[in-house]
């Protein structure tokens, strides 16, 4: 079997005194798409900022794309490199125009020349339908366009993963889809993907998995179909009534 | 009343009527101000201007009149922009100015606002600035710090200490904001004792006392250990206000640099601190009006800066009589740029209040 795409074993995690998470075992493999719901605090965020270190766990493994994550900076470098990420709010540089902001890191950490990486964003941002906002600055833009050259930007360093964090949930209902469309687009073509969203449709529609947390833990995780009609802990079941609205 | 009637409702004149005029003890009151007023303008008009005496070398006019003696300013300015530079020489200094005037004026261009043209264009500039004062080179006559002065000198010191104090700035900046908490603590220990030191003991720290601490090699000449240390004493509080900068900065936007695979000196560089400069850009402008204002305290230790060597122009024998004027002179040069670059500001602080984002 290949290597998985990503493996977190026995991992903890604390903020100061506080557990944060526990003893998370996870294992994605190349292709396969996550889901990771549950109600608020329950660490969700923090895992998902873990993979990528955005903070720093105590215990246990992760490993990604067979890199171990440890404190060897060229490690997670790699691992940044290999494992894009989409935020809540965004997160463009307000001071670089749509195409800066997705041609940076490809320029500086992968060593592109300019010309390159410019051909290659406008590609992506022909994929999320904005190529003709490549020149705006991103305050120009609604928040689903900014979502979607966010998404744009993290694909122009080549990743193998995709990490979601709430893509939506900052975003006016209208403009939901659109996000989604492009994240759906993004499933098909075979993308890992670690998505944490409470946008059951999407996650009926793509997820290989779905991963329910609270208080820091895995409680229940399975295919959509299971979850979703059969959910077995009590409050996997009062979580989906409330995000299902019955 | 019928008088009143003719203008229209929110006419200057109504509007000064209700503001001015309102009562008859206002009415009083503001008639003796406007009376006061101007008496002063009319008998500063008489001193500056009717009376004055403009021309060089007419001293003699000067003691014969009550007005201002503008032909000191116009006999002896050139101690004033020059000190103690020789004579067929003050050319070379007269251009170094223009060229450090240039660069400033050049900075105020939001073109030149990025790391890799800033630096170079500043640095450009002064290393002009400097081959031109000091000569020696492409057989120009080498004129030796000492013999420098006048405003050239004052351009000198605070283009020397924009140059050294900004560098330093970011980096006391990035040390206080280190993730290491010892260097963090010291960092801003350093930085909260050297801004409540004045800084005139500064200078004279680094000017008399440091010669008897540093070992013979570092000693140099005493105009760049005040530089040193005025670098030093701008930089603690620029890098104050570059760390304000910097906490305006959502955690987000370093965030997002960092899942992008950005080293730190990448994010540093191209994400935190250009945005920290845009959020402390009028606090930064303020800083160096105040800079420019304070060169003048290296008098006191002996320099003839600008300041001073108005004071030598008019202290001879021949003119101490036309001291104010000179001072006037003095005045009116710092006047010019430091109005210049806080109206600057004050574009800017405009500009940006509506600019993206
Ligand atoms: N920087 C931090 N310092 C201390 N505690 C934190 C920090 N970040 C998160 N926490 C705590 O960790 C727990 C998990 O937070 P996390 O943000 O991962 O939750 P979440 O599941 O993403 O919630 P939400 O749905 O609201 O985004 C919460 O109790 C939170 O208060
Ligand atoms: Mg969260």
């Amino acid at each position: 079997m290949s290597e998985p795409a990503i493996r977190i074993a026995s991992m903890n995690k604390y903020y100061g005194n506080f557990h944060a998470l526990k003893d998370i075992d996870l294992t994605v493999a190349p292709g396969e798409k996550v889901v990771i719901c549950g109600p608020s605090g329950s660490g969700k965020s923090t895992l998902i900022r873990c993979i990528n270190r955005l903070e720093e766990h105590q215990s246990g493994t992760i490993a990604v794309m067979g890199t171990v994550l440890d404190d060897n900076v060229d490690h997670i470098d790699e691992i940044r490199r290999d494992a894009g990420m989409v935020f809540q709010n965004f997160n463009l540089f307000p001071h670089m125009t749509v195409l800066e902001n997705c041609t940076l890191a490809p320029v500086l950490a992968r060593k592109i020349d300019r010309a390159e990486a410019e051909a290659t964003a406008m590609k992506y941002l022909e994929r999320v339908k904005i190529p003709e906002q490549a020149h705006k600055y991103p305050g120009e833009l609604s928040g689903g366009q900014q979502q979607r050259v966010a998404i744009a930007r993290a694909l122009c360093m080549s990743p193998k993963i995709m990490l979601f964090d709430e893509p939506t949930s900052a975003l006016d209902p209208e403009m939901i889809s659109e996000v989604l469309d492009v994240m759906v687009g993004l499933a098909q073509e075979g993308m890992t993907m670690v998505c944490v969203t409470h946008e059951m449709g999407f996650a009926r529609q793509v997820a290989d998995r779905v991963i329910f947390m609270a208080d820091g833990e895995i409680i229940e995780q399975g295919s959509p179909a299971e979850f979703f009609n059969n959910p077995r802990n009590e409050r996997a079941k009062a979580f989906l009534s409330q995000v299902l609205g019955h | 009343m019928s008088f009143a009637a003719d203008f229209p409702k929110d006419s200057a004149f109504n509007k000064a009527k209700a503001r001015y005029f309102a009562t008859p003890t206002d009415a009083v009151v503001s008639a003796l101000f406007a009376a006061f007023a101007v008496w002063i303008l009319w008998s500063l008009a008489n001193w500056a201007l009717l009376h004055a005496v403009f021309g060089a070398n007419q001293r003699d006019a000067c003691m014969a009149t009550e007005g201002a003696c503008w032909s000191v300013v116009s006999t002896r300015w050139r101690i004033v922009l020059f000190g103690l530079y020789p004579f067929e020489e003050q050319w070379r200094s007269a251009i170094a100015c223009v060229v450090m005037v240039v660069v400033a004026a050049l900075s105020c261009v939001p073109w030149f606002w990025s790391a890799r043209r800033l630096p170079p264009l500043w640095i450009a500039g002064f290393a002009i600035f400097y081959v031109l004062m000091r000569g020696g080179w492409f057989g120009l006559r080498e004129v030796t710090e000492q013999n420098w002065g006048g405003l050239s000198l004052t351009i000198f010191i605070f283009a020397a200490v924009s140059l050294l104090g900004m560098p330093l700035a970011i980096v006391f900046a990035l040390l206080r904001r280190s993730d290491l908490p010892w260097i963090a603590r010291t960092m801003a220990l350093v930085i909260d004792v050297i801004r409540s030191l004045p800084l005139l003991s500064i200078m004279f720290t680094f000017a008399i006392v440091m010669p008897f601490v540093l070992p013979d090699w570092a000693i140099g000449d005493k105009l760049y250990r005040v530089i040193v240390g005025y670098a030093l004493f701008f930089a603690c509080y620029q890098a104050e206000i570059i760390r304000g900068g910097m906490q305006a900065l959502p955690a987000g936007q370093e965030e997002a640099a960092k899942a992008l695979g950005l080293t730190y000196w990448h994010r540093i560089g191209y994400i935190v601190l250009p945005q920290a400069f845009r959020n402390a850009l009028p606090p930064t402008i303020n800083q160096f009006v105040i800079t420019f204002k304070e060169t003048s305290l290296v008098t006191i230790i002996g320099f003839f800066d600008v300041m001073a060597s108005g004071r030598a122009a008019s202290g001879n024998a021949d003119w101490n009589f036309a001291t104010i004027e000179m001072y006037v002179f003095v005045a009116l040069i710092f006047f010019v740029f430091v109005f210049t670059l806080s109206r600057y500001g004050a574009y800017l602080e405009r500009r940006l209040g509506v600019g993206r984002r």
